[in-house]
């Protein structure tokens, strides 16, 4: 803690203070549009952990996010009476389950084959949700009215903007610091290890096989968490959550906030549901245009918008030291 | 800079200001349709009717002194998309009432979203019974035949010409399963007598008929039931007669014209018939006027989805003049029982489960028609009401939460 400067310090108080105000400083459209990009963060943090982190390239990260979305709704449309936090908990135990089946099957493999294995894994879950109809809905997708959350102090009702946000600002926020002390753990640097010289590691005595296996349960039961709150936000989940799209999206968000900063995800994340959302009004081809950016920002930035910020962050320094 | 700065806090506030005085004076109607893609011609046609609609009331002054003002939305036929789009304009936009034709799915998303900011939304085209059934909402309103309701309609016309062997064939998914089992239902209690010679579901997007279409020609059958739609009703038509099929279709969607010119043999639509709410031959003033006010306006016939979309409209303005204004809660009473009498005949929309009850009308495919050169739809008969409603206690609609 003796790194945080006076600055950072203050830096981190306003951010936060601007949060918590954002309900009564944004329009109601604004702050829907801020809880998503908040749940897509974690989303994308949670990939970047294994693409930035571990080296792992993931096409099947949606796998995870619907399987938390699908869960959320199909256990409070099932057992009534389910409080909220507990849906949630049950969301988490069954991506936790199925990253670790998946996870297990994965173990052995890298690079490519882990890649394509991923897709493979993507679009059999894709599948069951397409054809077990009766718990998934299949095409139709499933509605749910979340129940009041019941807290102490108050009561938080998630079909209500502010309540959502708040909600969302508090849980996901707190996976996502919890994400960044990750980094800064033993087992966080081991992740990194892993990506630098796997051979070495093993030399030194750790298995990397579980390294590789925790961490991807890991990243999995947040994007799961994350799938579970763009349910209660949507108060409907469909196939799209599941989708190869939704991996595909996650993907862009990344690489667009650049994999090198723990905060590029999280920036691509805004960056995304910001431009989408704008470019959306503008035309219904919206997607190539992104594309577009994706390709430029690949080939002529691919350090992502972090990438661009510390450059810009260096040569003002540069600029200031030569005066 | 300041000045510029402050000129486009001026002009922002004026645009803001000019939105906001547009919106106390129209009505606004957000049209959920595909508008991209696969299914682009179907969302375009529904878009027609909408659009038609609007002017046709605005013509007269608008509703309640206020101009309709109809927003096309791409929902790309996904439920996230439709839910996105949907939520800005609820929120940014304040509109308030939604239509659209195209995907249950569609349906199933912005019946959420009319619970969560009670939001009015109809559909002209979505046919799943399960949409005023079991899964029946308040906000959630239906003007045209459910898959019972049309089913019931074919069956009674095969159970009256008196077929006795009877071929179902159907795509394998939820839509197709319900309308075989509706129609079945329906024929066997109209003419227990009637044999059912065989039951087929085929995946959705099948190339090659030839098995089941020599399936259909080795059970014997006089008339094969259908409720193909798109690419699949073309080309179990088009294979059908070159592989020696003579029994006739009796199906939902024969009266599609573009349909019937992308079969391009009129030998093989010729006889079967059709069952829709709404087709070009239904007689009476109100359909002759309509069809020549549209024609007038695009060039073109209102055939099929543009008249459901159309009357549709109709029927939801008449609601909203009955209101007296566009509040979602009091359009949503004053359409609980209306009657609308239109160019497909006497509408009601029922109380109980927000389906409405009309009539459907059967037509068979003959050469001459006054429409097109190609093939299409003869004098259309009416099925009533009455011989296809489904009882309130029978839809599975358990009442409305609110």
């Amino acid at each position: 803690m003796k790194t945080l400067r006076p600055r950072t310090l203050a830096l981190v108080g306003g951010a936060l203070l601007v949060l918590l105000a954002a309900p009564k400083l944004l329009p109601v459209y604004q702050l829907r549009l801020v809880t998503e990009a908040i749940i897509f963060a974690l989303y994308a943090v949670s990939y970047n952990l294994l693409l930035g982190y571990a080296g792992l390239l993931s096409f099947g990260h949606a796998m995870f996010f619907g399987v938390g979305a699908f869960a959320t709704a199909v256990a409070l449309n099932h057992i009534a009476g389910l409080s909220l936090l507990s849906a949630m908990g049950l969301a988490l135990l069954t991506t936790l389950l199925v990253g670790l089946t998946v996870g297990f099957l994965l173990l052995r493999v890298k690079g490519t084959p882990f890649s394509l294995l991923t897709l493979a894994f993507n679009a059999l879950f894709l599948a069951i949700g397409v054809k077990w109809h009766t718990v998934t809905g299949g095409d139709d997708g499933l509605s749910l009215s979340a129940p009041k959350l019941h807290l102490g102090l108050g009561v938080l009702d998630p079909s209500n903007g502010p309540d959502i946000y708040y909600l969302t600002l508090v849980i996901l926020g707190g996976a996502l610091l919890f994400c960044w002390r990750f980094t800064r753990t033993a087992m966080g640097h081991s992740v990194l290890l892993l990506r630098e010289n796997e051979e070495r590691m093993r030399f030194l005595g750790y298995n990397t096989n579980v390294t590789r296996l925790i961490l991807f349960v890991f990243t999995g039961v947040l994007a799961g968490l994350a799938g579970s709150f763009y349910t209660l936000l949507n108060a409907f989940v469909s196939l799209d959550a599941v989708s190869i799209d939704m991996t595909t999206k996650v993907l862009l968000m990344t690489y667009l906030g650049g994999t090198a900063a723990f905060l590029g995800p999280v920036l691509g994340a805004f960056f995304y549901t910001y431009v989408q959302d704008y470019l959306s009004n503008l035309t219904d081809n919206w997607p190539l245009i992104m594309g577009l950016i994706f390709i430029v920002m690949v080939l002529f930035a691919p350090g992502g918008l972090s990438g661009l910020g510390k450059d810009l962050a260096a040569r003002l320094k540069r600029a200031t030291t030569a005066d | 800079m300041r000045k510029f700065a402050i000129v486009c806090l001026t002009l922002a506030l004026g645009l803001v200001l000019a939105a906001g005085a547009q919106a106390a004076e129209t009505i606004k109607l957000a049209v959920m349709e595909p508008l991209s893609g696969n299914f682009k011609d179907i969302g375009d046609r529904y878009a027609e009717g909408v659009k038609f609609a609007a002017e046709v009331i605005n013509a007269k002054g608008g509703i309640n002194g206020q101009k309709l003002e109809v927003i096309l939305v791409d929902s790309e036929l996904n439920p996230a998309v439709a839910t996105r789009k949907a939520t800005k304009l609820i929120m940014q936009d304040n509109v308030r009432h939604f239509c659209g034709g195209t995907g249950s799915s569609v349906a199933g998303a912005m019946e959420a979203l009319g619970d969560k900011h009670n939001t009015l939304f109809f559909t002209y085209g979505m046919a799943a019974a399960s949409l005023t059934g079991d899964k029946c909402n308040r906000n959630f309103f239906r003007t045209c035949a459910s898959t019972d309701m049309q089913s019931y309609a074919l069956a009674t016309w095969v159970a009256q010409q008196g077929f006795k062997k009877v071929f179902c064939i159907a795509q394998d998914y939820s839509f197709g399963k319900e309308a075989t089992a509706a129609f079945i239902k329906k024929l066997k209690e109209l003419n227990p007598s009637v044999e059912i010679v065989g039951e087929v579901l085929h995946p959705l997007g099948t190339k090659d008929f030839a098995p089941y279409v020599s399936q259909i020609i080795s059970s014997g059958a006089e008339v094969v039931f259908t409720s193909n739609w798109g690419n699949d009703l073309t080309l179990l038509l088009k294979q059908a007669r070159p592989l020696g099929l003579k029994a006739k279709f009796a199906g939902y969607y024969l009266n599609d014209d573009l349909m019937v010119k992308a079969v391009a043999d009129d030998e093989a639509v010729i006889g079967s018939v059709s069952a829709e709410i709404y087709m070009l031959s239904i007689p009476g003033q109100a359909n002759a006027d309509f069809i020549a006010g549209f024609t007038q306006a695009n060039g073109f016939y209102p055939t099929w989805l543009r008249g459901k979309a159309y009357a549709a409209t109709m029927f939801w303005a008449e609601a909203v003049k009955k209101a007296g204004n566009d509040k979602v809660d009091d359009v949503i009473k004053a359409w609980e029982g209306l009657t609308y009498d239109g160019p497909a005949g006497k509408w009601t929309m029922r109380a109980c489960d927000h389906q409405v009850q009309q009539p459907v009308w059967i037509a068979e495919m003959v050469a001459d028609n006054p429409y097109f050169k190609h093939a299409y739809v003869g004098p259309a008969t009416m099925v009533a009401p009455e011989k296809i409603s489904v009882p309130c206690q029978e839809t599975g609609c358990k009442g409305f939460a609110k």
